[in-house]
């Protein structure tokens, strides 16, 4: 049965000058009620499905039956008859691409010349309710000329014809190479030589809210899209672009959403469709895509086929390091160029390697496209290293939880590939999960069919660029302050349940000494808001989160000049707490809180202020080093404890110890929520999530279809598949984080999936060396010579010549030395 | 969903009559199977003819050597009763695995037979059991009733009202449940009573069936020990992404030796 432990918190001591450390809050560190929370449990919150408007059509798409086909007729005559039909739209309605990626502009709203997956939507139908939309789209007819399925990279890389994409080289959408220092090298003098395949299943993200979209014109003509969308500002850029319209008569609008986890990052064909939809017909325009659409939206987990080749010194320490990645790209570009660089960009940032290779490739294949999931390209290549740490420590006789902690990348390092770390809380999560767990006493010792495993990882605190090169900052926040002594923020980050909203209204409550619930908020909404840029590669507490702390300080300082006048004090002796400005010398004199605004307002004029955030520059500077650098890492570790049966190959978790370093939590439950809800996610990849496809057989075409796209078929753990959760926050301020605070979304899943692997080693002696861990694997294992159930190998992928990038301990200045000289910077650039 | 009209009738009598004269219309108990096709679109019935809560179909008691369960009650009620737990245990046990709460809380025994899916745990009951199906115009043996995928031996207008289970000397089911649905992915329900010795198993194949090679090793010896020498073959059974044949040959194989042994 379900149940959460609370485990401890462990403080590291703070270091000289640091400064956030020694503070007293308010509301910080708090267990505080979410301020979105009441709506949520009432039910009142309206979600984009919640939305309706008088006059509203509703719109279904016509999607595509074979997954490789170009379109030589659509035929919308009897659908356009059926009563109730307002309007059928295709492809050329749509000739204008986008995509979420400047480098990757390759999908039409609806298809133009050719489908690429089954489910690549063709047509829409636009109907006064949703049934006859329905109906509507059921009539609409499509010739196809078949192509050739291109089913899996194998299959790719064999085929460059007929290419998916105009792009690429044959249907490989790209491919990179890096070498941070000789790795053969290094390899050849080693004392040993780990060389390893694994497997890394596709997984959706299964979000509980289905993705919808209401779009209006309103009273002044303006395009109005509501969706459920992690990026406003990515959806205006794209809605723009394809529905011709300049950005400023489009306004996109994200509501409260019922999760996201990446599913909801791109811009969506659905959204852009009923945007022009509504322009078409002068009518408010829904669509509610159903769960098998979500499946077909898709943007998941990359299946990612790897091949990991270590050598280490006598004590285990790594010397060099090559990662090699294959990824199943499904049919659009998506995110899915950053995804590859992913899979080697993080491999880094835990454990020292002198010598670092890297090389990715991303393939095109006629499924639904693969794009960022929790974790964002980093669990596949996590799962490999933690794995094959198991196995050297195995050979070496090491105890890998004490390999961990001697090997930790120590604070405030440059890695061999150029990722700046800051604070680095491993050691101290390692330590927490080990002592718990009783790891030292019980691992091998358990019996068998029982036994322990652990792992450790490490996440991004937001990506370093944007997504469009520029030099404005990633995350605004403006602040209204009335006279009646409430404070409105302004921003356009976007609440998917995260608790983004909790945190907005937090930070600028502490600074400003009011309650959070004080704090009203107007949030993801093109028009009213400064941009943010949206709910991903866990960026949102740490880039919004100093923004509003930026904005807050602002209109603190000038309510501290105005409230330090009538007090007759210098400015600095004004503090804010409890709803009031006061003296700290004399906390009992002082005004209340909307006095001070007042004041404020009547010697400066309106208390309207702007606060922002920008990374700092990385020091990364080779092609390709955009992608992975972070103002901040998290890390985290767990320890997986479960039971193998031997006879059915079930493996089912018992316990599981899981501590994250958070920097400091700004609310502790909702950090532990995020915490079990990343453990949760990652068991279910670990065990049985599978975003799988078939071939219907040849009198059925042949089709190469998803092998069951509902919440029935599509297995992921109940309520009552999860173990008990103890959970353990780490905290050691992070300079860079608001009040020292770190990301918590995304980083505790990833070690739950190699802890498990590791763990099933432990209880039966056998290694899966894939995810899902499922019964006929651990079978298969168990069966084999080898105790071994894994990829025989690795492809033969033709690499690009690799980018000479030389460690900061070999001289190297973040510059590839063999790089053709790179254009000048554009105002807004390309990359990565 | 299409739309579709529903008839809520009186009695047994009043039932067949409404399905008589509306050849699209469909029999409804507990709607956890026949609402789920049809929120998929795989079936769209002009009307829907309510029979889980007639007087007809509710009850179990032991009458002779026979436990009878009608056809309407919920998993949860027979799981509950203390009739069914004293009478066959096995069936009990059985009934209080299917699906999850809520399924077992609307889901009944008839809705589950007539329906017929290949993973379904009470046909293993019923045919490892040779129980015999009773409809409310014939009985029907457990060999006759199934015929394979989703396929009965029930009319289109024809109600199953109870299930005459002959009470075994041991019974016992072992199921490896799928982890999303908690259907089997393999089930295998063992017994010994007035019928013999029969085995039969869920999930593995297109339709419930008897596994004759081990009804013969038990019936030489009942112990789990017995059916050591006996080869699943893999040829004819499922095979989906949940597991291959081979997989499920292996599991018929362990799920009958949890079995016997559950059965003493």
């Amino acid at each position: 049965m379900a149940s959460e432990k609370e485990g401890g918190t462990t403080t590291v001591p703070a270091r000289p000058g640091d400064e956030a450390q020694d503070r007293s809050f308010h509301s910080v560190g708090k267990p505080i009620r979410r301020v979105d929370a009441r709506g949520k449990v009432t039910g009142e919150t309206r979600f984009a499905d919640d939305l309706s408007l008088p006059g509203m059509l509703h719109m279904k798409l016509k999607r595509s039956t074979v997954p490789h086909a170009r379109i030589l007729a659509v035929d919308a005559t009897r659908a356009l008859a059926l009563p109730g039909v307002r309007a059928v739209l295709t492809g050329k309605e749509f000739p204008v691409p986008y995509g979420i990626l400047p480098v990757s502009q390759d999908e039409n709203a609806l298809c133009t010349d050719k489908v690429r997956f089954v489910g690549d939507p063709v047509a829409a139908v636009v109907a006064v309710d949703e049934l006859t939309a329905e109906e509507g789209a059921r009539l609409v007819e499509v010739k196809y000329e078949p192509l050739t399925t291109i089913g899996s990279p194998e299959e790719a890389l064999r085929n460059p014809e007929p290419q998916i994409h105009a792009y690429g080289k044959g249907n490989i959408h790209r491919s990179v190479a890096f070498d941070f220092g000789d790795v053969p090298g290094a390899i050849a003098g080693a004392a040993h030589v780990f060389e390893d395949s694994f497997f890394y299943q596709g997984n959706t993200h299964l979000p509980l809210e289905q993705h919808a979209t209401l779009a209006y014109l309103d009273q002044n003509g303006l395009l109005t899209i509501s969706s459920s969308t992690q990026v406003p500002h990515y959806l205006h850029r794209a809605a723009s672009k394809v529905l011709g319209l300049p950005p400023a008569r489009v306004r996109i609008i994200a509501p409260p959403q019922g999760g996201g986890f990446g599913g909801k990052t791109d811009p969506f064909n659905h959204e852009i469709v009923a945007g022009k939809a509504a322009l078409l017909t002068g009518r408010p325009v829904k669509i509610a895509l159903t769960r098998e659409e979500v499946f077909f939206c898709h943007r998941g987990r990359h299946p990612v086929q790897m091949r990991m080749k270590t050598g280490v010194d006598a004590e285990g320490r790594i010397l060099g390091h090559s990662v090699e990645t294959l990824l199943d790209g499904g049919a659009y570009g998506s995110y899915g160029m950053a995804s590859m660089h992913y899979t080697g960009a993080l491999e880094t940032v835990t454990y020292r390697m002198d010598r670092y290779r890297f090389r990715g490739c991303r393939t095109f294949t006629n499924k639904p496209p693969c794009g960022p999931k929790r974790g964002h390209g980093t669990p596949q290549p996590r799962f490999g290293l933690e794995v094959q740490i198991d196995k050297i420590c195995e050979k070496l006789g090491i105890d890998p939880a004490e390999w961990r902690i001697r090997n930790a990348v120590p604070p405030d390092s440059v890695t061999a590939n150029w990722m700046k770390v800051g604070t680095i809380g491993l050691v101290a999560c390692l330590e927490a999960v080990v002592k718990a767990s009783g790891w030292k006493e019980r691992r091998g010792k358990l019996g068998r069919g029982r036994g322990l495993g652990i792992a450790a990882s490490s996440y991004m605190c937001g990506a370093g660029h944007p997504i469009y090169f520029n030099d404005m900052p990633h995350s605004g926040v403006q602040l209204l302050l009335d006279r009646g002594g409430g404070v409105t923020a302004y921003c356009g980050s976007t609440e998917v349940g995260q608790g983004s909203d909790n945190v907005l209204a937090l930070l600028i409550a502490e600074v400003l000494g009011v309650e959070p619930a004080d704090v009203k908020l107007v949030t993801g909404d093109t028009s009213l808001t400064p941009i943010d840029l949206g709910s991903y590669s866990s960026r949102v507490t740490l880039m919004m989160g100093n923004a509003a702390i930026d904005a807050a300080e602002r209109a603190r300082d000038r309510l501290a000049i105005a409230a330090a006048q009538k007090l007759g004090i210098p400015p600095e002796r004004v503090g804010f707490g409890g709803g009031r400005v006061f003296d700290v010398s004399d906390p009992g004199t002082g005004m209340t809180f909307a006095e001070a605004v007042v004041r404020a307002e009547s010697a400066g004029g309106t208390v309207g202020v702007v606060g922002s955030y920008r990374p700092p520059p990385p020091p990364a500077r080779y092609k390709g080093g955009g992608v992975g650098p972070s103002p901040a890492y998290s890390y985290s570790a767990a320890v997986v404890e479960v039971e193998a049966d031997e006879t059915t190959g079930i493996v089912r978790p018992v316990k599981i110890w899981v501590a994250h370093d958070i920097g400091r939590s700004l609310n502790p439950v909702a950090v532990r929520g995020q915490v079990v809800g990343s453990v949760y996610m990652g068991l279910g990849e670990a065990l049985m999530e599978e975003q799988a496809f078939k071939r219907l057989p040849p009198k059925l075409s042949s089709a190469l279809v998803h092998v069951g796209p509902s919440m029935l078929d599509y297995k992921s753990p109940l309520t009552l598949d999860m173990p008990e959760v103890e959970c353990f926050l780490v905290e050691d301020p992070e300079p860079s984080g608001p009040f020292g605070a770190k990301e918590v979304g995304q980083g505790p899943l990833l070690p739950i999936p190699p802890a498990l692997a590791n763990a099933v080693h432990d209880a039966l002696g056998v290694r899966v060396d894939e995810v899902p861990v499922t019964p006929e694997k651990v079978m298969a294992a168990l069966r084999s010579p080898s105790r071994r159930c894994g990829p025989e190998g690795f492809p033969v992928v033709p690499w690009p010549e690799a980018l000479d990038v030389p460690p900061p301990w070999e001289g190297g200045d973040g510059n590839a030395r063999n790089e053709p000289p790179r254009p000048p910077k554009k105002k807004e650039g390309v990359r990565p | 969903m299409q739309d579709f009209s529903f008839h809520k009738p009186q009695n047994l009598a009043a039932a067949v009559d409404t399905l008589k004269k509306r050849p699209e219309a469909k029999a409804l108990g507990g709607g956890q199977s026949l609402i789920p096709v049809m929120k998929l679109g795989l079936a769209a019935p002009s009307d829907l003819v309510s029979v889980a809560g007639l007087a007809e179909l509710r009850g179990i008691k032991v009458d002779g050597k026979e436990l009878v369960v009608g056809a309407g009650m919920t998993h949860a009620e027979v799981a509950d009763s203390a009739e069914v737990k004293k009478a066959i245990p096995a069936l009990a046990a059985l009934a209080g695995h299917i699906g999850d709460a809520q399924v077992r809380n609307r889901g009944t025994l008839g809705g589950s037979l007539a329906h017929d899916d290949p993973a379904a745990d009470y046909p293993a009951a019923v045919l490892a059991l040779g129980a015999t199906v009773v409809t409310d115009r014939r009985k029907i043996a457990a060999d006759d009733f199934f015929r394979g995928l989703y396929q009965t031996a029930l009319g289109a207008d024809e109600i199953v009202t109870s299930v005459r289970f002959p009470i075994p000397e041991k019974a016992a089911y072992a199921k490896f449940a799928h982890p999303a649905s908690k259907f089997a992915l393999v089930g295998v329900m063992v017994a010994k009573g007035p019928a013999g010795v029969r085995v039969a198993v869920t999930g593995a194949g297109p339709g419930v069936f008897r596994q004759a090679d081990m009804e013969r090793a038990l019936g030489g010896r009942w112990a789990a020990d017995a059916l050591a020498g006996v080869a699943v073959k893999a040829e004819g059974l499922n095979a989906d992404p949940y597991g291959s044949a081979e997989y499920r040959a292996h599991l018929i194989g362990v799920m009958a030796r949890r079995a016997v042994a559950a059965a003493g």
